[in-house]
């Protein structure tokens, strides 16, 4: 018998509304692994929540039935729920309540009322499996994108939760640590848990899973032949030119460290003017101080001149207006509540009005496909529609130099390249320069000149 | 180690009973009491300069008040004043100096049926509070950035500081839920705080001292 099945599942954003997703009428197997895909916005998420129990409760409208072994998980306590089923959520930072891996992990122990003798017990034995047992006493907002998912993994461990449903949890994780994580989920799934996972990049899943579902329209589909899917995310060669003349950042024993932790030896760079300059490297190792150092957020040492002027000897408020950072978290770029209302406040400080007319700005939501979501409330858009958004809203401004943070976190395949296109013509025309940090490297490193590699205290230009 | 909650119970106690006293003595002895107390307990000397120049101004202005625009027995009750503001803000001491919040909640909830929606409401609370600091920050150079400016009395820092802070908190909601956490659930606890008899007594035995104490003073 299945473990979990849907009846006719359809879930909405509340009652009345049209349905984000309709029909679902899943019947999944214990000991599986699953993969859901589908575009930005589509309603993973929602689907994900829904199946964890959160819906109706945290806003949400569900008809349908939603079934572990045959018992609904309406008739479910809380405490009986989390142990059938867990969640991993799309932003590491924010589903921990605790300061610290190990106080959360007590927190969740002492929540299922387990012995209090046994809870020392589990909670280390959740560290040791994900390997994250020398971060225990560290506080959660210290660590980095993958060490935060593995602590929420181990909570998922800790609960002893028959199936696992994690929401992109790779979406701020470097390469290497989502191959890491992806072998403990397999390790899990093999010793018996039930696996549910969704994801735009599906690099790594060829041999791991049992089965794929797509969310098409408003219906979720088993996928017949997942291997034309992976076929599209072979790693490609790309080619990157060593740095060009004339450039914006002069970089002079330029150097900086967090705490007493040294992160970048000083060392001198040129950045190169009008490119696009891709950064990489693992987790935690400083590319996003990087660029809170080249908009002078963080002190560092040694100089920075931008266009020849050391950037300290820029007044700030005009600096910021020549670089600016396009945030990780895309909410914190955002200053009004609809997205019309945020488009409205950048074209009253574009630098090019003439470039974003009203009949270019529909036509770009258009093709976001973002043209229906004009009044939305910003807070209430799915995780890619929210960094599209972001990323117009800093194009529309037309700053010189934009930092990018991470932006394709969350963006289906499609999205990435629509973004690029947008990103290549605004950029070409406003005569902008673009520093990307990504680990999200599928079908984009050709739009790429200049590629920095972050690592072990220094950044190297690769070339190749 | 006195239990948290036995510390916060008997300052409130005493507190309370310096309000309606007027004796000088009692006062300036609790003074003194506390300050050997925190000595004792070797708190950092710059909370405790802190303890001194913060009731300067107030202790001052009741005491000048009084003293020169009072009538009746105001000469006495001027001092009266002086000392019990010192004496509140030195008892506080005695308990936040000496004690973590997390101990507090955590004995409250064991000990005296806090409900736990409130303990972890409140300890999330304090979790989030540095990094509203650092949203304020990044909220004004967001503006900054998109050519406005915001300054800090500025209400749109406090609209989208509060939407942050909303959407926080039914992040965390929905976080703790995940984890287990339902509101009036029974919970377990791998700490257990237990307040040790002694810890009982000795706050009947100052409690006592302190009437005793006010029963022979010398300044009525």
């Amino acid at each position: 018998m299945a473990l979990l099945t849907t009846h006719n599942l359809s879930i909405a954003y509340q009652e009345d509304a049209t349905p984000i997703i309709t029909d679902v009428n899943l019947s999944i197997n214990a000991g599986t692994f699953n993969l859901l895909i589908g575009p930005s916005g589509s309603g993973k998420s929602t689907l994900l929540k829904a199946i964890a129990g959160l819906y109706p409760e945290f806003g949400g409208a569900i008809t349908g039935d939603i079934k572990f072994q045959g018992q609904s998980i309406a008739d479910l306590s809380i405490i009986e729920r989390v142990k059938k089923v867990a969640l991993l959520f799309q932003n590491p930072s924010e589903q921990f309540a605790m300061t610290t891996p190990f106080d959360e992990l007590v927190f969740t122990l002492e929540n299922l009322q387990t012995p209090p003798a046994d809870i020392e017990k589990r909670a280390l034995a959740a560290l040791e499996f994900v390997g994250i047992t020398q971060f225990k006493d560290q506080n959660i907002q210290t660590l980095s994108g993958g060490e935060a998912q593995k602590v929420a993994l181990a909570i998922c461990l800790a609960m002893e939760s028959d199936i696992i449903l994690l929401d992109e949890p790779f979406a701020s994780v470097d390469p290497e640590a989502r191959l890491d994580l992806l072998q403990k989920l397999q390790e899990l799934q093999q010793a018996g848990r039930t696996i549910i996972i969704s994801d735009h990049d599906l690099a790594g899943y060829a041999d791991i899973i049992s089965t794929m579902y797509t969310i098409d329209g408003q219906h979720v589909k088993i996928v017949n032949d997942p291997t034309s899917y992976f076929a599209k995310f072979v790693t490609e060669t790309a080619t990157y030119q060593p740095v060009s003349e004339p450039s914006v950042f002069e970089l002079e024993a330029f150097g900086f460290k967090t705490g007493e932790r040294t992160l970048l030896q000083p060392l001198s760079l040129a950045i190169a003017k009008d490119k696009f300059t891709l950064i990489t490297g693992p987790n935690g190792v400083g590319k996003s101080t990087f660029f809170t150092a080249l908009t002078r957020l963080k002190t560092y040492s040694g100089e920075v001149s931008y266009l020849g002027t050391d950037i300290q000897k820029i007044k700030l408020p005009k600096y910021v207006r020549e670089v600016a950072l396009v945030f990780q978290h895309a909410e914190q770029q955002y200053l009004k509540m609809t997205v019309m209302e945020e488009i409205n406040l950048s074209l009253k400080h574009a630098r090019f009005p003439e470039l974003w007319t009203a009949a270019k700005i529909d036509a770009t939501l258009t093709v976001l496909n973002m043209a229906t979501l004009k009044d939305h409330v910003i807070y209430q858009l799915s995780g890619g529609q929210k960094k599209k958004l972001q990323i117009l809203l800093m194009l529309i401004i037309g700053t010189p130099v934009l930092l990018f943070d991470e932006p394709l976190a969350g963006l289906d395949l499609a999205s990435v390249h629509v973004v690029f296109d947008l990103l290549t013509t605004a950029a070409h025309a406003q005569h902008q320069t673009i520093l990307m940090i990504s680990h999200q490297l599928n079908g984009v490193t050709q739009y790429f000149d200049h590629h920095l590699l972050f690592d072990n205290q220094t950044l190297t230009y690769e070339v190749h | 180690m006195m239990d948290a909650s036995i510390k916060i119970i008997l300052a409130l106690l005493i507190s309370l009973e310096i309000s309606f006293t007027t004796s000088i003595s009692l006062n300036i002895a609790l003074i003194v009491c506390a300050i050997i107390y925190l000595l004792c307990k070797r708190v950092n000397w710059k909370l405790m300069l802190y303890s001194i120049f913060l009731p300067i101004l107030p202790a001052f202005g009741s005491w000048s008040s009084l003293y020169f625009y009072g009538t009746g027995d105001h000469i006495h009750m001027s001092f009266v004043l002086l000392t019990r503001i010192f004496a509140y803000i030195w008892i506080g001491s005695c308990f936040t100096f000496t004690t973590d919040i997390d101990k507090l909640l955590k004995s409250l909830e064991q000990n005296f049926r806090l409900p736990s929606t409130f303990v972890y409401g409140v300890l999330a609370a304090f979790n989030f509070l540095p990094r509203i600091a650092q949203e304020v920050k990044i909220i004004r150079l967001a503006a900054r950035m998109r050519g406005e400016i915001l300054h800090f009395y500025s209400p749109q820092i406090f609209f989208k500081a509060i939407l942050t802070s909303l959407n926080w908190s039914n992040n965390l909601a929905q976080a703790m839920r995940s984890h287990g956490f339902a509101e009036g659930a029974t919970r377990t606890h791998y700490h257990v705080i237990k307040i040790p008899i002694w810890n009982w007594f000795v706050a009947l035995v100052i409690f006592i001292a302190v009437q005793i104490f006010l029963f022979m003073s010398p300044f009525h």
